[in-house]
């Protein structure tokens, strides 16, 4: 049996579990008033049904939808990019993944939820259970995103068992809960040797799943023949622009965290500097993505997608599209360009900027098309009740209260990792780096002098 | 049930227990899906309502959830089987 020497140091990891300051009450205080402000929402459209929102023909699709696509959006923060930190052996992952996995199992319930919320009557959901068409995306969606929130959550509780079994040996409190869910762990090598296995093997399933899942939230627009939906490119468009936004939502969490727990000795300015870089990379691709989308439409010139065209650059919508390039490219390339000195506020503010035009970016995929329908329906406008914005506070509360109550039960970084990188990375990382360097002149194998001479007496007359 | 089990204190063996229900949730959730996939495979084919839809998609959807089904059981049962061998 392997024996777990914690490192003091990492105490503080325990201490939002075993602490409960006044800060988590004022948290608890506010994120309630948000859910309850959702929930007298949602028992308003419960009782009066979908007449009490905005929704409409021809705008049958609006915040709900705008939501469903968000949140499923901002799911690629926490599994598909662990996973690729994980695959690449990153080593400035080992305080950032659980974060972000975290982030994906709350808001895919979060995300799927709009979908329910969007139907008025819930039971109506039985019907897709028992009469189900796969001819329909939507369907399709249900599939993949059920793959995805199963891979995720076993993502994420895979890597947790030998913390959770720490829980177990250090605190008292909820000691049953912990002796449960660690299953036994004793940190064994056979049991260790399965854990690696299963975790390698779910890192390599989950990202064609998390691709997948985001490509298939995009069929649900791209295979209508709704003008500016009908797009082949809307699959990795859909998938940069997730993972654009799932990376500003994890660096606010992570941030938000850091303050609140103390973790900066964890969370350093390095890891906001390469997630920075990666923000800043990925902004300049959603940028590409904009524009390929918006230039093929315009070299089309069909007029039912110049309606929907214009009414974004300079129509009903210019407000929301010009805010949208604002926040996800003209503040991000302002902010992140230089990462070097102090880069804490800049990514930050990037971040609180590209969470917002990306919600933006998804309401301005959703409604101006509804708007400007390609059948002779009249012209719609589309205007949010009390109802929607309700709803949509209550379900950023619901997100927000998971992760809360997520961090008093588990650890919000990963100890066995940080103690891993402690003791086995630094001499494994030389290791790797060592074997990717050519070999030096003293360990390099003897020159092959002989065939070089044998070759010049040849060459010799 | 193992004598060693049996002789173990009445909260170890609700432990236990919940560690067996934990070791069949994958059969029972992921199971659950897939059953359902199947369910909704037979409606298209007795209602002969876009079959090749319903298969195709299920051809894709199908070996996912077993592959995940088959990871779960593995480790969850590996590491709980492990952690009952004697150290």
């Amino acid at each position: 049996m392997a024996e777990f020497v914690m490192n003091p140091a990492d105490e503080v990891l325990l201490d939002p579990i075993r602490k409960t300051g006044a800060g988590f009450w004022f948290a608890l205080a506010g994120l309630l008033t948000m859910v309850g402000f959702g929930a007298v929402a949602y028992l308003t459209q419960f009782v009066n049904g979908l007449g009490a929102t905005g929704l409409h023909e021809p705008v049958s699709w609006g915040f709900y939808v705008t939501n469903f696509v968000f949140f499923i959006g901002i799911s690629h923060a926490g599994t598909l990019i662990s996973a690729i930190l994980r695959l690449s052996k990153a080593e400035w992952r080992r305080p950032v993944t659980r974060m972000a996995e975290v982030i994906t199992c709350m808001v895919l319930l979060v995300g799927g939820g709009q979908i329910l919320i969007d139907l008025g009557r819930p039971d109506r959901l039985l019907n897709v259970i028992q009469y189900g068409r796969y001819q329909s995306p939507l369907l399709w969606d249900a599939t993949s995103i059920s793959a995805y929130l199963t891979a995720s959550t076993v993502y994420l509780y895979l890597p947790m068992i030998p913390d959770i079994a720490i829980l177990r040996d250090r605190t008292t409190k909820y000691n049953f809960l912990y002796r449960v869910l660690a299953l036994g762990w004793r940190g064994t090598q056979k049991q260790q040797k399965i854990l690696n296995r299963a975790i390698t093997i779910m890192m390599v399933v989950v990202i064609p799943i998390a691709v997948s899942v985001h490509t298939v939230v995009s069929f649900v627009f791209s295979m209508t023949l709704q003008p500016m939906w009908h797009s082949t490119i809307f699959g990795p468009y859909f998938v940069v622009g997730a993972i654009f936004s799932g990376i500003g939502a994890l660096i606010i969490a992570m941030l938000i965290f850091r303050k609140a727990y103390k973790l900066e000795s964890y969370l350093k300015p390095i890891h906001f500097q390469y997630l920075g870089q990666l923000l800043l990379v990925m902004s300049l691709l959603w940028f590409y993505f904009t524009f390929a989308e918006y230039l093929t439409a315009y070299y089309g010139g069909e007029p039912e997608e110049m309606k929907v065209f214009f009414s974004k650059f300079t129509g009903d919508f210019r407000w929301e599209f010009w805010s949208m390039v604002g926040c996800n490219f003209i503040i991000p390339m302002a902010c992140l360009t230089s990462l070097k000195k102090n880069p804490i506020p800049r990514v930050l503010t990037a971040s609180i900027f590209i969470v917002i035009g990306m919600w933006l970016e998804r309401f301005i995929i959703v409604v101006p098309t509804l708007s400007n329908p390609r059948l002779p329906f009249r012209l719609g406008s589309y205007m949010p009740t009390w109802v929607e914005w309700g709803e949509f506070t209550g379900s950023l509360g619901v997100f927000a209260l998971f992760y809360l109550l997520f961090t008093k039960f588990f650890p919000v970084i990963s100890i066995w990792e940080i103690h891993e990188g402690r003791h086995e990375g630094v001499e494994e990382v030389m290791h790797r780096v060592k074997s990717y360097l050519p070999d030096d002149a003293e360990h390099a194998p003897p020159p092959q002098q002989q065939p070089v001479a044998i070759a010049a007496k040849a060459v010799v007359p | 049930m193992s004598a060693q089990a049996a002789a173990a204190p009445p909260q170890d063996r609700l432990v236990t227990f919940f560690h067996y229900v934990i070791g069949c949730t994958p059969v029972l959730f992921i199971g659950g899906i897939i059953v359902w996939v199947a369910h909704l495979i037979r409606t298209s084919l007795r209602l002969h309502d876009v079959q090749s839809a319903a298969i195709g998609i299920s051809l894709v959807a199908i070996p996912v959830f077993i592959t995940l089904m088959s990871v779960l059981l593995y480790v969850l049962w590996g590491i709980i089987r492990a952690g009952r061998e004697p150290s």
